[in-house]
């Protein structure tokens, strides 16, 4: 019993930070259809870049997270701008192609300025926890749940209040009418590119502090972000928080019930069966994704 | 230049010569290379029957499977397993083209219902359920630690030239099927389909069975390739059968030679894999960048392969067919 409640908080406090790892994910496939295979690429700057703040100047990662976001928010905008948006004027599955083969680049580049062993970031209070009932709840993963939580409420009121936001929708819903509304698609594809960039990396920086850190840790993540994006039904914020909470709660039951080497398969085997049962996902609505 | 104005007017001579020439290398190359082009080679033809596998399904049907690698995985591993059974190499070599098929038609079943993007992950996350159930079934697989293939008693040099005979007959026939696609109706059926599939139904087409042909003679093609591989390397496990790089590699040779065409995929593998094999040589450190780098600018400014270049100085104005 114990173990069971330890396993459903252990797995919830992980599903928040897959949850905002996820979101910019989805939110760039849900707006312009685009896969973005690199998206694990940026969790993994982002977590380098948490982890060489740490490393030189003793920088707290939490505090670093303004510093990835801004990284990479400049990294996805110009990616956007400079190649996706021709690629994306003939073909959608050729972004798939591209962007693997940035990944490539960029966990290369990371091989060469950090070199592919791994590291960790250890602050004052990595080892203590919180004892709730019988429970054990280390600080550091509630710290990330919270920050996470934080960044994806944030990230829904910027959809919701701004009027880039509002830009954003728009064009997800309708790209004719929204370039009507004198909105420029290209500019709004730049800044969704950069946003979930910057979402990513931030979620990379909260990573950092509680994985492994190597050039390939990305491809790890790639894995619970398809899952989530699917399970939430794409393009949706508020669906991947919830989807992410159910994956972290599901892969953990699973490996308790299981055993760890299941985990994966059984999350591969729900991907498979939401995508032909309910392909808008178990809170998503019909979206972009959907059509193209 | 007659022979790139109608389609049916047959290869013109330059062609020909090219092609005979071509085939004769392929066929005298075990005996005059050395042990190291010979590798080089038979990694070429290999590829080069993975992209003409994704050929079938990606570039004629319009179905991306990004994922076909699932395939190449369980053509290593029923090679594997059959002869670890003492089965001879040649009949489980043989036998994965119905496991493949059946598969294909099993998994295909649902998956290819789904459309664009969501059947280019679903299979995705088959290659690696797949790869996951490998590594957990355990027992005659031998799970996560990989299995060994018994050894040949012939000696690697003759073993490497087998090896190397039979990629190409692979090749051969993964090519002859796509020639036969691009000129025979069934190749009129699956275009339709992959330009208009409501309009391919009202024309009669059973579209459903049309599609799981297609992925069937996909997955049997990268199956077969992968149980070749598995018997020259040995030694398979599942992340390096299952590698999702695999089928990502062969999918921009395809993109690179030219999709829908019948030699574009074998001009792109040449090319990628002669490319790759260059720089890894010469720049061991950074050879993903560089990889990476080419992708980016093959997809940015030659979507349409170099193939479609190639003919386009040919017969300038005639308006490009655009890729979905």
């Amino acid at each position: 019993m114990d173990m069971l409640f330890q396993t459903i908080i252990n797995g919830l406090l992980l599903g928040g930070l897959y949850a905002t790892a996820t979101i910019g994910f989805s939110m760039v496939w849900g707006v312009m259809g685009v896969i973005n295979l690199a998206h694990g690429a940026f969790i993994m700057i982002g977590a380098y870049v948490g982890y060489w703040a740490f490393a030189h100047f003793g920088l707290d990662p939490f505090l670093t997270i303004p510093l990835s976001m801004a990284v990479l928010f400049v990294i996805g905008y110009l990616l956007q701008e400079l190649l996706l948006n021709r690629v994306m004027r003939t073909s959608l599955l050729l972004s798939l192609i591209l962007t693997f083969g940035l990944d490539m680049f960029f966990i290369n580049v990371v091989i060469l300025l950090f070199s592919s062993d791994f590291h960790s970031v250890n602050t004052s209070y990595t080892g203590s926890s919180l004892k709730v009932g019988t429970a054990f709840i280390p600080y550091v993963r509630l710290l990330t749940f919270t920050f996470a939580l934080i960044l994806a409420g944030g990230f829904y009121l910027f959809l919701r209040r701004t009027r880039a936001g509002h830009a954003i929708l728009a064009t997800a819903l309708d790209k004719e009418t929204a370039r009507l509304m004198a909105i420029n698609p290209s500019r709004v594809y730049s800044l969704t590119f950069g946003a979930g960039a910057a979402l990513a990396g931030a979620a990379g920086s909260l990573a950092s502090m509680l994985f492994p850190i190597s050039p390939i840790m990305g491809r790890e993540f790639i894995g619970a972000v398809f899952v989530i994006t699917v399970l939430g039904g794409i393009g949706s914020v508020e669906g991947c928080v919830l989807a992410g909470l159910l994956y972290g709660l599901i892969q953990a039951l699973a490996s308790l019930v299981l055993g760890v080497s299941y985990q994966n398969i059984v999350a591969f085997i729900i991907f498979l069966l939401i995508l032909v049962l309910r392909p808008q996902g178990l809170f998503g609505k019909r979206f972009y994704g959907e059509i193209s | 230049m007659a022979g790139f104005e109608k389609k049916d007017a047959g290869p013109a001579l330059p062609s020909i010569v090219l092609g005979a020439a071509v085939l004769v290398f392929l066929i005298v190359a075990p005996f005059v290379l050395s042990n190291y082009w010979l590798r080089v080679l038979t990694s070429i033809l290999m590829y080069g029957i993975v992209a003409q596998g994704l050929n079938i399904i990606v570039g004629y049907t319009g179905y991306h499977a990004f994922g076909n690698s699932v395939f190449f995985g369980i053509g290593a591993y029923s090679t594997g397993v059959g002869m670890a059974l003492g089965l001879p190499f040649g009949l489980a070599l043989a036998l994965t083209v119905p496991v493949a098929v059946v598969v294909a038609v099993m998994v295909g079943w649902p998956l290819l219902r789904l459309s664009g993007h969501y059947f280019a992950i679903a299979t995705v996350a088959l290659n690696m359920a797949m790869m996951e159930m490998v590594i957990n079934v355990g027992g005659i697989t031998g799970g996560a630690q990989g299995l060994a293939l018994p050894i040949n008693p012939m000696g690697p040099a003759m073993l490497y030239k087998i090896i190397y005979l039979v990629m190409l007959l692979i090749l051969a026939g993964a090519t002859a099927t796509v020639y036969w696609l691009d000129r025979g109706s069934l190749g009129y059926a699956l275009r339709a389909l992959r330009d208009s599939e409501q309009g391919a139904q009202v024309m009669g087409i059973n579209t459903t069975a049309m599609k799981i042909m297609a992925w069937a003679a996909s997955g049997s093609f990268t199956a077969l390739a992968g149980g070749v591989w598995a018997y020259w390397f040995t030694f398979i496990e599942p992340s390096s059968a299952f590698d999702i790089n695999i089928s990502i590699k062969g999918y921009v040779m395809m993109l690179m030679g030219g999709l829908g065409t019948v030699f574009g995929p074998l001009i792109g593998a040449a090319f990628l894999e002669l490319f790759a094999t260059i720089i890894w040589g010469k720049f061991l450190k950074i050879h993903l960048l560089i990889l990476g780098m080419l992708i980016v600018l093959v997809v940015t400014l030659m979507p349409q392969g170099l193939l479609h270049h190639l003919r386009w100085f040919k017969r300038r104005g005639k308006p490009k067919e655009v890729i979905r």
